[in-house]
């Protein structure tokens, strides 16, 4: 048994550089990891995660341990942060906490016993090791010093039966990943050709046999929430997609004002357009 | 440098023993073929495919397992460079695992009582819109469901054999994963499944960290993640006991969690009403034999010689478990919460046994294992026949005079409320009975009067149900008992069956609980 934190009794000393980055990359770490708790926005929660991972990642490499560090980098900042912002792009941005509290005194109470257990923690852990002497710094050539040829060696001897049983684990995070986003509608049977498309439209199955008019585009506006205007010159309600519901009324009806001619006309001199208007009256 | 060190790339393979490790091979080994009938063949034969793979290789596991057992040495061995331990104790853990399981599989499999199955058609189409109104006629499934079963028996295989922390982590994880999916993939009140899933894997995702945050502490203890080593660490005293206890508690959090032991228990009553009802089963049955058998692995083989520093935390965590169990409980009025909370009264009084740390105590808890799992599975096979036009009626009032709607079932169940609330002639009397004495000779009378206590706090509400369902004059507009199927029915006999037969004559698998401790090797 490698005797890892030193009780063998072996003497080594902190070199200068490493206490110097130490104590530059600690306090990034640190100041990452408490931006990512109280940073208001997602993205740049995400952001400074990436900060400490880095920072944690220089600190494996200045150990001697650059598979480590570098598969830090690779893997946790390059890949899984970057997994994490698309994510946060795809759920939107601006989508924030609730600052609602479901159960009174939730939040205050979380906070001091979460405080009290990092207290605890790192407490206990300081007196743990206050008085171990340093490690023997790690040889990445060496079969135990980290490197990448070793720790192969462990996934493929030693630790063989749990590296087996990661394959277990992601066929049922890939499957799992199917049966919560795969439905029938995007598989070849879900779909209707255009000839039985044609045949259920005329048949009645949906409202209209044609598709509805879009939305109309004029000088004054490119937007969908643009109604079309019918050959009188009314308002086509179709032609605004129901799904438009973050649109709000006072803005559609100025846009229709507009189309039909009702509202003002606008001043061909003026550097500001009518949509701005429109936003202000909101 | 570089050089010098590729030309020494001799790796050894490490030795395995097929024979040991062939039933949770032949599990493991059938989820990945039941993964490749979800991708090659047509849907309509994808359920009797499927049910036929699974029960096949439950029945083959059991016959490899038998095989094995039969004549396999006194001491157990460890295989796979000490990865893996397959002992007495291991075997028999197996052995209560794969039945249990057949049973759940059973119940999954149903498809008579709820036409379809318990499953949803297709879990992509989200809960509410015009699509899922579409699916509520379809009479198919996700019959990813069987592969994620066996997925997660291989798991919990893996997890009662593991002989160094690290497996023990990786096991949970495919134990875990697989129960988190199909908890969301109720056909019915789909909402609340799906939010039961969320819970589950958040609370469970934050139990795994605190597991490796455990492991982490424990590695720096010892230097290593092995059982053995941990406890021959243990032994030397120059090292520091900060490292040692803080790990220890971190990595009894994460265990304690799966087993729904006391104040790690909350997420139990809302992931045991959401999931779908045969899921409930497999979960109440089979994740807590595997999240005991670990949690006595882990006591007895690493940790045995620092007890007097532990024992009194347990004690503690086993009168609240105790405490939550049987008060909160008597306030339920939903039949699947009251299990839930029964099952959380039961995780104390299992602890109390593997407290224990002697033979009685291992024999006993494994003996209280099968004979709770089978109780418990029948019990949820129950109550997935009382249904009404909205899908199971959970709802205490719904049971009202049930006995003079459905004689047999309310029969049934007052039977296996009996047992849970540990009444003589039934398996859960023998079970406490043995548990308690083991505990008693351990010197831990004071807890065990506690426990006899709570049990019959807890008998309470158990005799309520039964007094409802035979003194109350039924709702008129009460749900009706379906008829069920042969696949339900199984089940729920095997239960039964299992239930009378340990209460009556119960040596025979004391006697196997019994055989042999843990492989202490490395």
């Amino acid at each position: 048994m490698v005797p890892y934190l030193a009780q063998a009794g072996a003497e080594a000393t902190v070199s200068t550089g490493e206490a110097v980055a130490f104590w530059i990359l600690g306090p990034l770490t640190l100041l990452g990891a408490l931006g990512m708790i109280f940073a208001r926005n997602a993205v740049h929660s995400a952001l400074w995660l990436v900060l400490t991972m880095l920072s944690l990642g220089m600190l494996y490499l200045i150990q001697n341990a650059p598979f480590l560090g570098f598969t830090q980098i690779i893997v946790y900042t390059g890949a899984i942060m970057m997994l994490f912002l698309f994510v946060l792009m795809l759920v939107g941005r601006e989508s924030s906490d609730s600052v609602v509290e479901v159960l009174r005194g939730q939040r205050l109470a979380a906070a001091v016993l979460g405080v009290g257990v990092a207290g605890v923690l790192a407490g206990a852990l300081t007196r743990a090791v206050a008085d171990v002497t340093p490690a023997q710094p790690l040889n990445p050539w060496t079969a135990e010093g980290g490197g990448a040829g070793g720790l192969g060696r462990m996934i493929f001897s030693d630790y063989l039966f749990p590296f087996e049983l990661t394959s277990a684990l992601l066929i049922t995070a890939g499957m799992g990943a199917m049966v919560l986003a795969f439905t029938e509608r995007h598989s070849k049977a879900g779909k209707r050709s255009q000839r039985e498309l044609v045949e259920a439209r005329f048949r009645g199955e949906y409202e209209r046999p044609s598709p509805k008019p879009g939305p109309g585009v004029f000088a004054t506006a490119n937007s969908v929430a643009t109604p079309a205007l019918l050959p009188d010159g009314s308002v086509a309600p179709e032609s605004l997609s129901e799904l438009i519901e973050s649109t709000s009324a006072a803005k559609l009806d100025t846009a229709r004002k507009q189309v039909a001619g009702e509202a003002s006309t606008p001043d061909a001199h003026a550097l500001v357009g009518p949509d701005k208007e429109g936003e202000t009256a909101e | 440098m570089t050089n010098v060190f590729l030309a020494q790339a001799d790796i050894e393979a490490p030795p395995i023993d097929y024979a040991a490790i062939l039933p949770m091979l032949i599990i493991l080994g059938a989820a990945c073929v039941g993964v490749l009938f979800e991708a090659f063949l047509p849907k309509h034969q994808r359920w009797p495919g499927q049910v036929t793979l699974s029960l096949l290789a439950l029945a083959g596991a059991g016959v490899a397992l038998g095989a094995y057992a039969g004549d396999s040495p006194e001491r157990g061995v460890t295989t796979l460079s000490g990865t893996l331990a397959v002992d007495r104790p291991a075997l028999f853990l197996w052995g209560t695992l794969l039945a249990l399981a057949l049973a759940a599989l059973l119940l999954i499999a149903d498809r008579s009582v709820e036409p379809g199955g318990a499953f949803v058609a297709q879990a992509g189409i989200a809960p509410g819109t015009v699509q899922d109104r579409e699916q509520v006629g379809s009479t198919g499934m996700q019959t990813e469901v069987f592969p994620l079963t066996l997925f997660a028996l291989g798991g919990m295989m893996a997890f009662t054999a593991a002989n160094d922390l690290l497996t023990m982590f990786i096991a949970l994880e495919v134990l875990s994963l697989p129960l988190y999916l199909m908890c969301g993939l109720a056909r019915r009140r789909r909402l609340i499944s799906q939010e039961a899933a969320v819970k589950y894997f958040l609370l469970g995702a934050f139990a795994s960290a605190f597991f490796l945050y455990g492991l982490a502490l424990l590695y720096g203890y010892a230097g290593s993640v092995r059982l053995a080593d941990i406890a021959n660490a243990t032994a030397g005293t120059d090292r520091s006991d900060t490292l040692l206890f803080a790990g220890l508690g971190l990595l009894l959090v994460g265990l304690l969690f799966k087993g729904s032991v006391g104040p790690f228990h909350t997420w139990t009553p809302d992931v045991y009403q959401g999931a779908p009802t045969p899921i409930t089963a497999f979960m109440a049955a089979c994740t807590k034999v595997a999240a005991f058998g670990a949690i006595l692995r882990v006591l007895t083989v690493a940790f045995e010689t620092t007890n007097w520093e532990w024992r009194g935390v347990l004690w503690a965590v086993a009168i609240v478990s105790m405490l939550i169990g049987a008060v909160l409980g008597l306030t339920q009025t939903d039949v699947k919460r009251m299990i839930a909370y029964s099952s959380i009264a039961h995780a104390g009084f299992l602890l109390i046994g593997t407290m224990a740390l002697t033979d009685e105590g291992l024999s006993g808890t494994m003996f209280y294992l099968l004979a709770y799992g089978f109780t418990t599975l029948a019990a949820f096979g129950v109550i997935s026949l009382v249904r009404d036009s909205t899908g199971e009626a959970t709802h205490l009032s719904a049971w009202a005079g049930l006995a003079k709607r459905s004689p047999l079932l309310a029969g049934v169940f007052t039977f296996l409320l009996l047992a849970l609330a540990g009444i003589p002639l039934t398996s859960g009397f023998v079970g406490k009975f043995v548990v308690f004495s083991a505990a008693l000779s351990d010197g831990m009378a004071p807890l065990v009067v506690i426990a006899l206590v709570f049990s019959a706090v807890a008998a309470f509400f158990y005799l309520r149900v039964v007094v409802l369902m035979y003194f109350s004059e039924p709702a008129p507009e009460g749900p009706s008992v379906s008829v069920p199927g042969a696949f339900t029915t199984a089940a729920i006999t095997l239960g039964v069956v299992v239930t009378l037969l340990l209460g009556v004559a119960p040596t025979f698998a004391l006697d196997w609980a019994g055989a042999g401790g843990f492989a202490l090797g490395s």
